[in-house]
């Protein structure tokens, strides 16, 4: 059974008050190339009235639809007739998928490689090497410790380390 | 003070402005009817039926036509514009454009031989460029006046000082190239009543019906442009075929809400939609009773008298399905078979159905050129772009003494558009009537 | 005419052979691509956005705000140019949020206005596009190119603001001016499906999949792109999706990039063709293109 959670729907809509204005009218599932693929077991309207109904552990918890499926093509935002802003929702559901410790595992080594590198592809010896012989000038990258200053403002660490399992 | 010498200015010649005509002209008040097109009847003119009846539109229109074209309290300027409006309430003055038809009115008796005869070929307007006319033609064929009208911007004499053709054709010598457009002054108006009608967004370049493939794919048209293929009169003669390849859709889809309720388009409700879909769905299933009608919507809105069970008979006698699920999207196969995705809500599957045909109900916008007319009037729009009216009398607009009736100010439907121009035509008495 | 050169992390770091292209390009029609120290991931509006939305804001500020060229930022990644662009649109939307991130900013020294422009670098060719037409030494002919716009480069369009977001022309505009054909083909405006690589790979190969089924239907030769996350996906998913259903494509994956740079006459040599997975000399020889 699900509970509706009134906090969890507003700090949604505080995030993106655009939430608010949809219809249900599924257009966005209409146009979306996944809802196709996957015969709408990945569906957008079916996530924005979750969050809409404040349903936090069919979201976050479940993963019932999958937000994780999105592939950020934005046809939803662009066709929407009431204009709401599907993908930032998504962001701050993903965001919040992050604090739970439930996410897929391949952006964790995304998220490392930027708290420890300042870069999300680390340069390799062979890469440099290539660079040179290509005739690339050398890239000089953020100094890590600024970025890592930056990341602990944000708690970005924090959200890292607590879905760090 | 004779003030029953003061008359009434109407302008625009659709069922709203001809209704407020016959209602003051029956009160002994003289109206001078001012109509764009060269025939009045409006939109009316161009539907087959009328829901929630089903009635033959024309059927109920055309007498209507003819009372006030013979009213003796009536005078029609068809084929005129209002060009400026001075003055005040119980006292305005108008200047109209009256086109030359380059025909003698009282000469013409609507045979047609000089369209028969004229080489020119004009997409027709009121067809919905869905066939050809010619540049001597009738507006439509039950039209008002009963009166040809030559297309300057299309007949060869005008164009290239060429043909001629029509002149000879007609023995009644009813052609007069040598007409001249007029300007009449009509002074001692009472009051002013704006019924202008309506544009459809497909009028105008609007981004909204990219995404269905409007004028990309045959098999995609609008309402109107369906209505009159539905039509006895129209190009089809109402016996529905595929643009494409001439064949009878077996299935049909409706698009409810294309270009309104729209953030990026019209933000307001079309109101008419909902209820002209159903009854396009069951005039082309009373044609042929092997049809299938999906109709995919937002909201199916009801509101009026009889309404709701109009749906429902939609739903159990006439083969349509309502599917609760607006379309983002037309794709096509290699047949030009219209593909729709939509979502089933029961089971929040996506899935893809092929049809024959899509029809889109497209949104009601304000009329070609009402920024222009609001402007020479004096009126306000609101941010729709439509006549601006106070919220609680809808009847009136930002000047005193010019009232208005019909979608010029909001969408709706035929009884409301007549009910309040009975309405407009009461305030406009009583300035011209009144002490 | 010069612009600050943002290049992100795909690029420099995995594909270098298309930073080649890229540079060689603007140096021909003498646009000058400042290299900038110090920027960091964009971040990744496919990944970090995703862990935390106030983390992307500050970083990308953060880059932004190490632009000081009047010409603003260039960019050979559509990812990147969306990150960017998008900073720049909440920014300046919302006073709030442009305080919170220069709040983060302050603790490392800098500040953010919100007025560095950005620019894809497509967007540039198209606006130069009559001198990219003088520059043409070698036209393209024979070449039956399948564009893939990509998501990002177009939507949200309020965020982009560049091309049309379901009808797109730049591209094709660009690929006619190097002489060469664009191919309509069914699937043209779809996604690649790289972002969902992460959360189901099946996923994934099956959008992969229907966009080189429809290409090869529709004759191309060649499929051009603009942006590395869109590349990578359809460079290393060709051999795998020939196992899987057992077919032969085989075509020649090219950044748009590339294309303009054969265009203007240089050597696929110098350009790094060899690091391609799917070579090109099968097309080179076929269309008769002089190398």
């Amino acid at each position: 059974m699900s509970v509706i959670n009134f906090g969890f729907r507003n700090e949604v809509i505080k995030h993106n008050a655009s939430l608010s204005y949809c219809y249900q009218c599924s257009t966005c599932s209409g146009g979306c190339p996944v809802a196709l693929l996957t015969n709408g077991v990945y569906n957008p309207r079916k996530i924005i009235e979750e969050a809409i109904l404040g349903l936090q552990e069919k979201l976050i918890e479940s993963q019932d639809p999958n937000p994780w499926l999105c592939s950020t093509c934005q046809k939803c935002v662009e066709l929407c007739p009431q204009k709401v802003e599907l993908t930032e929702i998504f962001t701050l559901i993903k965001n919040k998928c992050f604090e739970k410790g439930k996410f897929p595992e391949a952006f964790l080594a995304q998220g490392q490689a930027v708290l420890e590198n300042g870069i999300a592809i680390p340069y390799s010896k062979a890469i440099l090497t290539r660079r040179e012989k290509l005739g690339l000038p050398e890239v000089k990258t953020a100094p890590v410790d600024e970025i890592q200053q930056i990341l602990k403002v944000t708690n970005f660490e924090k959200n890292i380390l607590k879905g760090d399992k | 003070m004779e003030n029953s010498s003061k008359s009434a200015l109407i302008i625009g010649g659709g069922i709203a402005g001809i209704q407020s005509a016959l209602d003051l002209a029956d009160m002994g008040i003289h109206v001078d009817m001012i109509e764009k097109k060269p025939c009045i009847g409006g939109r009316m003119a161009q539907l087959d039926k009328t829901f929630p009846t089903n009635d033959c539109s024309i059927c109920i229109l055309a007498p209507k036509l003819s009372e006030c074209y013979r009213h003796p309290n009536i005078t029609l300027y068809s084929h005129s514009e209002v060009q400026k409006v001075d003055g005040e309430m119980g006292n305005f003055s108008a200047q109209i454009l009256k086109r030359a038809r380059y025909i003698k009115e009282d000469a013409c008796i609507n045979c047609g031989l000089c369209a028969e005869k004229c080489p020119m070929r004009v997409e027709d307007e009121f067809d919905r460029q869905l066939r050809k006319r010619r540049a001597v033609y009738m507006y439509y064929l039950q039209g008002v006046p009963a009166i040809m009208t030559i297309d300057k911007e299309h007949c060869l004499w005008f164009t290239k000082n060429a043909c001629r053709i029509c002149e000879k054709a007609c023995e009644r010598e009813a052609i007069d190239f040598e007409q001249e457009d007029q300007t009449i002054k009509i002074d001692n108006i009472g009051s002013i009543i704006v019924a202008t009608g309506y544009s459809l967004i497909e009028d105008i370049d609007n981004d909204i019906l990219k995404n269905y493939g409007y004028k990309k794919y045959r098999n995609v048209v609008t309402a109107l442009e369906y209505e009159r293929l539905l039509s006895a009169s129209g190009p089809q003669e109402g016996h529905v075929k595929r643009i494409s390849d001439g064949k009878e859709p077996k299935r049909i889809a409706y698009l409810q809400c294309i270009g309104s309720r729209n953030d990026r388009a019209g933000k307001y409700c079309s109101a008419i939609c909902c209820m002209y879909t159903t009854k396009e769905a069951m005039i082309a299933y009373e044609h042929n009773n092997t049809l299938e009608s999906y109709v995919f919507y937002i909201d199916m809105r009801a509101g009026g008298k009889g309404f709701q069970s109009f749906l429902r008979r939609g739903e159990t006698e006439y083969n349509i399905k309502y599917v609760k699920s607006k379309i983002a999207e037309i794709k096509v196969d290699n047949n030009e078979n219209p593909i729709i995705t939509y979502e089933d809500l029961d089971t929040a599957e996506v899935k893809q159905l092929q049809f024959d045909l899509v029809v889109l109900a497209t949104c009601i916008i304000p009329p070609e050129g009402l920024e222009n007319l609001a402007g020479i009037l004096g009126i306000e729009l609101d941010k729709n772009h439509f006549i601006k009216t106070p919220p609680f009398i809808p009847l009136e607009t930002t000047r005193s003494g010019i009232f208005t009736c019909g979608c010029v100010h909001e969408p709706m439907d035929i009884p409301r558009s007549v009910a309040e121009a009975s309405g407009a035509a009461a305030r406009a008495a009583e300035i011209i009537k009144g002490g | 005419m010069s612009y600050d050169l943002f290049l992100g992390c795909v690029i420099p770091a995995r594909l270098p052979y298309l930073e080649v292209s890229s540079r060689k390009i603007f140096e021909k029609l003498g646009i000058q691509l400042h290299d900038v120290d110090g920027f960091s991931c964009c971040p990744d509006p496919t990944g970090i956005e995703l862990i935390d939305h106030n983390t992307w804001l500050a970083l990308g500020a953060r880059n932004l705000s190490l632009s000081n060229n009047n010409g603003g930022i260039i960019s050979f990644c559509s990812g990147c140019v969306e990150t960017l662009k998008g900073v720049n649109y909440y920014i300046n939307k919302d006073v709030t949020v442009k305080k919170e991130v220069n709040r983060y900013l302050q603790k490392v020294g800098k500040i953010y206005e919100g007025k560095t422009q950005v620019k894809h670098f497509a967007q540039v060719l198209y606006e130069n596009l009559e001198k990219v037409k003088e520059n043409v030494e070698k036209p393209l002919e024979g070449f039956k190119v399948a564009i893939h716009y990509g998501c990002h480069y177009l939507r949200p369009s309020e965020i982009i603001a560049w091309d049309d977001p379901f009808e797109p022309t730049t591209l094709d505009e660009i690929v006619q001016a190097l002489g060469a054909e664009s191919v309509e083909y069914d699937s043209k405006m779809e996604c690649c499906g790289n972002p969902v690589e992460k959360s189901d790979k099946d996923l994934s190969m099956l959008m992969i999949e229907s966009k080189f089924k429809d290409i090869y239907q529709a004759g191309a030769n060649c499929v051009v792109l603009v942006c590395p996350a869109c590349y990578q996906q359809y460079e290393f998913n060709q051999k795998d999706i020939n196992k899987k259903n057992n077919t032969e494509f085989n075509l020649p994956i090219f950044y748009l990039s590339e294309l303009v740079a054969l265009a203007f006459g240089f050597k696929p040599a110098e350009l790094g063709f060899n690091f391609h997975r799917a070579k090109p000399d099968a097309l080179f020889e076929k269309v008769g293109f002089k190398i």
